[in-house]
């Protein structure tokens, strides 16, 4: 008697405080993607000269369709793939040296150049963003003169730089968020087995590689899972370039598709059909790196 | 103990509840039937806050509630596509020329044919189709827009360089500008404004959308573009004009290293006198160069319009009407807010130009320019129901200019796709 209602009284108060975190969860999260796959599934048509409005009909699968076949969805896709292998392996790798660095017995001054670090990641990206262009615009940057003046020309903002023009941007914001959480994994390492390795004779190098880099493995592999997974919605730094200078096209990355489709073609169908699809294609992705890291470890 | 935790949980579930319910409450109560009807007007045309408080000032049953927004393709048209499908759009919208048709036809704008018929001739007749479609009136024009042409008279004097009147004579003033100075150019091909493309087409006779025969016939590169096109590709080519975006053309202004803009009127104050006040008393204004016989066309442009959301359609007409046919209206946003529209009621012209302060242009009255300019518009334009589609592929296209895309190919691929998203929004699109 006395252990139920006991038991009530738990899940009463678990109910309690989780039912704030629920409310919100539902509202703002379950509730815009129900209403997204319901705005997917139908579709505006106009008749004659369209100054009569607009009718909405059910469209099923057809906006899917639609964004499936447009080629400025699926370059977009591309954009991201070359994306990823140009800014994953240059910021896990940089952040891992980083953070090998700092946790190495050499470093001087470790809270100086962990703070240092992470300040860029503080900067809200759209700053950053428009910081990054002023700094790529000829006219404006003094890296670009500095860069004119000893003979190198080098043009950020033109159609084929443009890709490693927003790698640098997000390097340069998210390298010292990922320094942290390597720095955090390393700390965890028990002591006796870095002092085992330095009996055994290991320098500092052969310890980083073969001691510390293996124990960090489900860190860097959780790194990697939401670098992905945040590439895929890429945004911010695109939609600035593009505002400023039209070498980064409307379309160049999905979630721009999505946001021309809603905006300048009010298609709010094909916006949601085309979110949808970026969504499963994270969620495809993540399940993929999951798998193959769990194989590696089993 | 567990009684207290009872009563703890109780007052948090209270106090949640609370919470939930304030942030539920709502904001916007019902409009107080005894006061002033109160509408809502979001713009971002320069002197709209002053023109608001000098209407405010003049009336005592209407009273707008004004909010500055970002200019229309950088976003201020986004805005208004959330609020109108989430169904809480201001009473009066600013929207410009191109964009109308396409609100038109997304059903979002109030008929007005019945309430403006009466003020319908103050406004100059070759201008009408752009606003009057399918019959009926949807806005009331703020401003026509004639192209000028703007340039550093100093330089021009120093270097004995002859303002040009025709393109043939734009093209050699160009050539020598560069031999004089060759960091100097006469002007820029602005890859991201593919209105300006939009504006030389009209003004060389090329009509890119026509409702003739009950369905929308597409020709983006009819044979008027496309020698538009080619001039000002031969142009870039011959690196007689420079090509920033942005801020980069803003410093090469101030820089010296461009010494023209062909602009429309109200470019005087929002895109030069705003941005380079240091050079005051250096520029001038001439009349647009042209093809041999003097013609314009018109750049961006505005018209005000009451959303279908709106539930106060007379007191925002009323509004509407003031803003563009009351002479308070034009001295105040150019005399007191330092616009330089050029307004579409004819009989303001003359308040217009009166209230104008010249300093910039080196005591010229820039009004008189854009008065002759104004008189050659071409009649008969007609835009499309999906122009910020089509402008956006065209930027796409022009962002690849320094690539080597050419200009025609640009045209040419933003005509097939305007005719594919018409299609697919189901209207009648001619072959």
């Amino acid at each position: 008697m006395a252990r139920s209602s006991q038991k009530r009284t738990e899940r009463g108060a678990a109910a309690m405080l989780l039912g704030p975190f629920m409310v919100l969860f539902v509202a703002t999260l379950v509730v815009p993607i129900g209403y997204a796959v319901y705005l997917s599934l139908f579709t505006e048509r106009s008749s004659g000269l369209g100054f009569g409005g607009t009718e909405t009909l059910f469209a099923g699968l057809g906006n899917y369709l639609h964004a499936l076949s447009d080629p400025a969805f699926r370059d977009g896709f591309w954009v991201i793939v070359g994306y990823l292998v140009g800014y994953v392996p240059v910021m896990v790798g940089g952040a891992l040296l980083l953070a090998l660095l700092l946790d190495s017995t050499l470093a001087r001054a470790k809270r100086f150049f962990q703070l240092t670090l992470y300040l860029p990641h503080a900067v809200p990206g759209l700053i950053a963003a428009i910081i990054w262009l002023y700094l790529y615009t000829p006219g404006l940057s003094p890296v670009v003169s500095a860069m004119r003046d000893s003979g190198l020309s080098w043009n950020f903002l033109s159609s084929d730089h443009a890709l490693s023009s927003v790698v640098n941007i997000a390097v340069w914001e998210w390298i010292g968020y990922n320094v942290v959480i390597f720095y955090a994994a390393l700390q965890a390492i028990p002591r006796e087995v870095i002092e085992a390795a330095s009996v055994d004779g290991a320098g500092e190098l052969r310890t980083a590689l073969s001691i510390k880099l293996p124990m960090i493995r489900a860190a860097v592999v959780m790194t990697v899972m939401f670098t992905i997974i945040g590439a895929l919605q890429l945004f911010t730094e695109p939609v600035i370039l593009n505002g400023a200078n039209p070498a980064v096209s409307a379309t160049w990355t999905p979630n721009m598709y999505a946001y021309d489709a809603a905006f300048r073609k009010s298609d709010y169908g094909l916006a949601a059909a085309a979110s949808i699809l970026l969504a499963l294609a994270a969620a495809a992705l993540s399940f993929v790196v999951t798998r193959v890291s769990q194989r590696r470890t089993a | 103990m567990r009684i207290r935790m009872r009563a703890t949980a109780r007052l948090t579930a209270a106090l949640a509840a609370l919470s939930l319910a304030a942030a539920c409450g709502g904001t916007s109560g019902g409009a107080a039937q005894n006061g002033p009807t109160e509408i809502t007007f979001w713009s971002w045309t320069k002197g709209s806050a002053e023109v608001v408080d000098a209407f405010n000032a003049a009336h005592t049953d209407v009273k707008v509630k004004f909010e500055q927004i970002p200019a229309g393709p950088s976003g201020g048209y986004t805005k208004f596509s959330t609020a109108l499908k989430a169904g809480n759009a201001p009473d009066v919208m600013n929207i410009e020329y191109p964009v109308l048709p396409d609100y038109v036809s997304q059903g979002n704008l109030v008929d007005l044919t019945q309430r403006v018929a009466d003020v319908r001739d103050r406004f100059p007749e070759q201008i009408r189709s752009l606003y009057e479609l399918g019959g009926k009136t949807w806005a009331l024009p703020m401003d026509i827009t004639p192209m000028a042409f703007y340039y550093r008279k100093d330089f021009f004097d120093a270097n004995g360089i002859a303002v040009p009147t025709t393109w043939d004579e734009y093209r050699a003033a160009a050539a020598k500008v560069k031999q004089v100075d060759p960091k100097a150019r006469i002007g820029t091909l602005f890859t991201d404004e593919p209105q300006f493309l939009a504006a030389f087409a009209w003004q060389a006779g090329g009509k890119w959308f026509d409702t003739s025969g009950g369905a929308w016939n597409v020709s983006l590169d009819d044979p008027a573009t496309r020698k538009v096109a080619d001039y000002w590709q031969g142009l870039v080519d011959d690196d007689l004009v420079n090509v920033p975006v942005g801020p980069a053309w803003n410093a090469s202004v101030k820089a010296g290293e461009t010494v023209g803009y062909v602009g429309a009127s109200w470019g005087a104050q929002v895109v030069l006198r705003a941005n380079q006040p240091e050079q005051a008393g250096k520029w001038a204004a001439a009349p647009v160069p042209h093809w041999g016989t003097p013609a314009g066309g018109m750049f961006g442009g505005s018209t005000f319009a009451v959303s279908a959301n709106s539930k106060k359609v007379d007191a925002s007409v009323k509004f509407i009407r003031w803003m563009t046919t009351d002479e308070k209206a034009v001295t105040t946003r150019i005399g007191v807010a330092k616009s330089t529209m050029y307004p579409a009621a004819t009989d303001l012209v003359p308040a217009a130009a009166k209230s104008f302060d010249p300093a910039f242009f080196g005591g010229q009255n820039v009004y008189d320019v854009f008065a002759e300019s104004a008189k050659t518009v071409k009649p008969g334009w007609t835009w499309g129901p999906g122009m910020l589609s089509t402008f956006s592929t065209l930027k796409d296209g022009l962002g690849q200019l320094t690539s080597g895309r050419k200009l025609s190919d640009s045209i040419t691929a933003a005509n097939r796709s305007t005719v594919d998203e018409l299609r697919k929004r189901g209207l009648n699109v001619g072959s």
